[in-house]
């Protein structure tokens, strides 16, 4: 039913016309369902509502809500579900997937589907009805011959009457909320440089903040910002220095490596009112394991990012993996805490959960590093952290080509290495959750190691749209994964629910539960404290979303979408065989009680 | 017929009239005997690690071989088709091998750990022999991959060969200023 008002001829427009009309009068748009900075700003006040991507600027993906709580969840079931579209393949993929999260306004919810379709359906009255689907009609070839990692989209936002989304394409789309029609779109990444879009945008202050993917395919990165009213560029802050820029004595090589280095930044960031600041991860360097080729610590890959929001200025940053040889991206978004430290002194912190293993809480407003520790059972790339800088202890400011723990690093010398965690990284980009009556922020992990590949990198083998990972991953060793929950008052684990499978899903904390999923099936609800499992129940797909809750007529429900797509079934799947028998599909799950 | 049934009437009309001019337009391609291979070549996901061109190359998983840079005769492409390559990611695309039919002289049990993953979809022997025919007559022994070859590929729907346009083929990036504000 893609736009079928606007494509019928004649007496069916007409007609169809004539509907919308009686639906506009049965449902007038109601200005509550206009957003403004001013709701985004105060989005806990709705608590039945998931307005953000990560469900607030703080990326907590917590909600308050608690009519589904430990005491009851065992009687969770399916209230409702519905079949999408989007699985077919192109490019170098055989299929889509769903790693999207729904927004929930007033009622009415907005998903995607892995090629950028959206889809608004209305939830209320214990049921889901589709209303309308916008189909982007994405070049699938062009796209996804150059997605490193998969068909995805990971969903939309909202801004006035708009839905605001991404297209594999690289496109903005602004679609009307209330008819599914194309208000306008603009092109903002350029697939045949090797860039995509995978992530949802993020809103601030009338404009959409855009992240790019193409780390693999000799990218130089950037942020942009649209102006959702003129649809003009506002800024577009590289990740990576131009020639003679603060950061360009990082990249040491005859090779102009900064230009092709990498830096995506895939994963929708957060933002903070009180500095006006939005903070961003930013990914790995590229050739990716072939450090040798661009010595030097490589700004800002693998750091996190603070930006003024209204220029895209960079305040600080914060690098994580100097000279990358593993391929530890920290495009994980960084949730926005304030806790009591210990002495009793108030913080505010940037928690990230980074593909390298470490858990960091940053100062935000600083950039200075705070604590970090080991959130995966196995770390071999470093012996730790040190405690005053957050730097790996091997790392050595005056070395332009970093070795790390020399025995297990890949590099030119040592071409067969076998890393953990692995290049998927200890925690990809499913988001954490942070419940801040717990004081606890839970990560969805990948508990693993896998073998890296070094093949050393020439300039001539940069090509636009060709990979230039400087080798490879394989993939001999069983992945599994975990649940691990960390006390942000004191930066100690608090708790690992060890799972058979990796966690693609991400999570999502209410006041005394957790919601999570496996990609082998399940959604389970675990206890907030313990991490017990209290509640199971199997989709029949591989869960590659992160689940959320909103309430409609007084009733909470908890919405996953449901379709293994994404990097793991081509790239990982022989770390996890048994996965091999879960079968593409896109479907919408709804739980009540 | 209902208004709808009319226009997918139209619509196929129009299709029929479409190709109809593309081909008379490309008339070496639709003559060309390997067209059957190349659907092949797509329908079992070759493209998914040697990409389009064949010059498959490392990356994320593994490091298919370039099918341009290959030595392989015929009958050897046949045998790889078929069979797979053990301990490689390189897939097997015939039903029943290494089991009723041995692959390089081994079964299952000989190849052990290193047996190959099994293909996405199973080939008739006539549909391996039309995609080696394919790659001998379009992709083995070709240097880069330009233009045409890949509007040969794709068809003329999607931007994917603009790259391949003269002038377009330089460095995918620029120097210019970090952080501009327009």
């Amino acid at each position: 039913m893609t736009n079928k008002v606007s494509y019928l001829p004649g007496r069916a427009a007409l007609l169809a016309t004539a509907a919308v009309i009686t639906a506009f009068t049965l449902f007038p748009a109601r200005a509550a369902d206009t957003v403004t900075q001013e709701r985004l700003l105060n989005s806990e006040k709705e608590t039945g509502n998931w307005l953000h991507h990560h469900k607030n600027y703080s990326a907590t993906r917590f909600s308050s809500l608690k009519e589904i709580n430990k005491d009851n969840v065992k009687n969770l079931k399916v209230a409702w579900t519905m079949h999408l579209g989007g699985v077919e393949g192109g490019g170098i993929w055989s299929h889509g997937g769903l790693e999207g999260t729904p927004i929930v306004e007033n009622g009415m919810m907005y998903v995607t589907d892995g090629w950028g379709s959206v889809y608004k359906i209305d939830a209320r009255g214990g049921k889901g009805t589709l209303l309308w689907k916008m189909d982007p009609k994405t070049d699938h070839d062009w796209a996804g011959a150059v997605a490193c990692c998969g068909v995805d989209n990971r969903g939309v936002a909202l801004w006035g009457d708009l839905v605001i989304s991404h297209t594999l394409d690289g496109r903005l789309i602004a679609t009307n909320k209330e008819t599914g029609q194309v208000a306008w779109q603009r092109q903002v990444a350029d697939p045949d440089k090797g860039e995509v879009i995978t992530g949802a945008p993020l809103i601030v202050k009338n404009m959409a903040i855009t992240g790019v993917a193409g780390a693999e395919y000799g990218i130089r990165g950037w942020i942009a910002a649209t102006d959702l009213t003129s649809q003009k560029e506002v800024w577009r802050t590289f990740t990576l220095p131009g020639k003679g820029e603060p950061g360009s004595e990082t990249w040491k090589d005859d090779n102009k490596a900064a230009a092709s280095g990498g830096g995506s930044t895939w994963v929708t960031g957060s933002y903070d009112p009180a500095t006006d600041t939005i903070i961003w991860g930013v990914g790995n360097p590229g050739p990716d394991w072939d450090n040798q080729y661009r010595p030097g610590d490589n700004l800002y890959t693998d750091s996190s990012l603070a930006l003024d929001s209204s220029t895209g200025k960079i305040k600080w940053h914060y690098q994580h993996t100097p000279n990358d040889p593993f391929d530890y991206d920290s495009v994980s978004e960084n949730v926005l805490a304030d806790v009591t430290g210990p002495n009793g002194v108030p913080l505010k912190l940037a928690l990230e959960a980074d593909r390298n293993g470490f858990a960091y809480a940053i100062d935000r407003s600083t950039g200075k590093f705070i604590w970090g520790l080991p959130f995966v059972k196995k770390v071999t790339w470093t012996k730790g952290l040190d405690p005053e800088s957050g730097k790996p202890v091997e790392y050595d400011p005056k070395k332009t080509v970093q070795r790390y723990n020399a025995a297990v690093s890949p590099h030119r010398e040592n071409k067969v290495a076998d890393i953990c965690p692995g290049n998927m990284g200890g925690k990809n980009w499913p988001p954490t959750a942070y419940n801040p009556d717990l004081k606890l922020w839970y990560i969805p992990v990948i508990e693993s190691c896998n073998r890296i590949t070094v093949e050393e990198s020439v300039p001539e083998k940069l090509k636009p749209r060709e990979f230039w990972t400087g080798g490879g991953p394989s993939q001999p060793f069983k992945i599994t994964g975990s649940v691990t929950a960390i006390d942000v008052t004191s930066g100690k684990i608090a708790g690992k629910l060890e799972t058979p499978f990796p966690n693609l899903g991400g999570i999502l904390a209410t006041p005394d539960l957790v919601f999570t999923g496996q990609p082998s099936g399940e959604v389970t609800a675990l206890d907030g404290k313990s991490l017990q499992k209290l509640w199971e129940f199997n989709t029949g797909g591989g869960v590659n979303a992160p689940p959320i809750t909103f309430s409609v007529d007084g009733k909470q429900y908890v919405a996953i979408l449901v379709g293994l797509g994404g990097a793991w079934d081509k790239w990982f799947i022989d770390s996890t065989p048994e996965l091999k028998n879960i079968q593409p599909g896109s479907m919408l799950y709804v739980f009540s009680l | 017929m209902t208004i709808l049934q009319t226009r997918a009437f139209a619509a196929a009309i129009a299709l029929t009239l479409m190709s109809t001019s593309f081909a008379s337009g490309q008339s070496a391609a639709s003559s060309d005997p390997t067209e059957g291979g190349k659907a092949v070549f797509k329908r079992a996901n070759c493209v998914g690690c040697h990409k389009w061109h064949g010059n498959g190359g490392g990356g994320y998983g593994g490091d298919a071989l370039s099918l341009r840079k290959t030595e392989l005769t015929r009958d050897q492409i046949i045998e790889t088709v078929a069979c797979g390559r053990p301990s490689t990611g390189m897939p097997f695309f015939v039903r029943g091998a290494y089991e009723s039919s041995t692959c390089f002289g081994m079964t299952r049990a000989d190849v052990g750990p290193g047996m190959p993953p099994e293909g996405g979809t199973f080939l008739r022997p006539n549909d391996i022999e039309a995609v080696a025919d394919y790659v001998l007559a379009h992709v083995k022994g070709k240097g880069e991959p330009n233009h045409d070859e890949c509007l040969n590929f794709f068809g003329n729907a999607s931007r994917v060969c603009d790259v391949y346009k003269a002038g377009t083929q330089l460095p995918a990036n620029s120097t210019s200023t970090g952080s501009s504000s327009k």
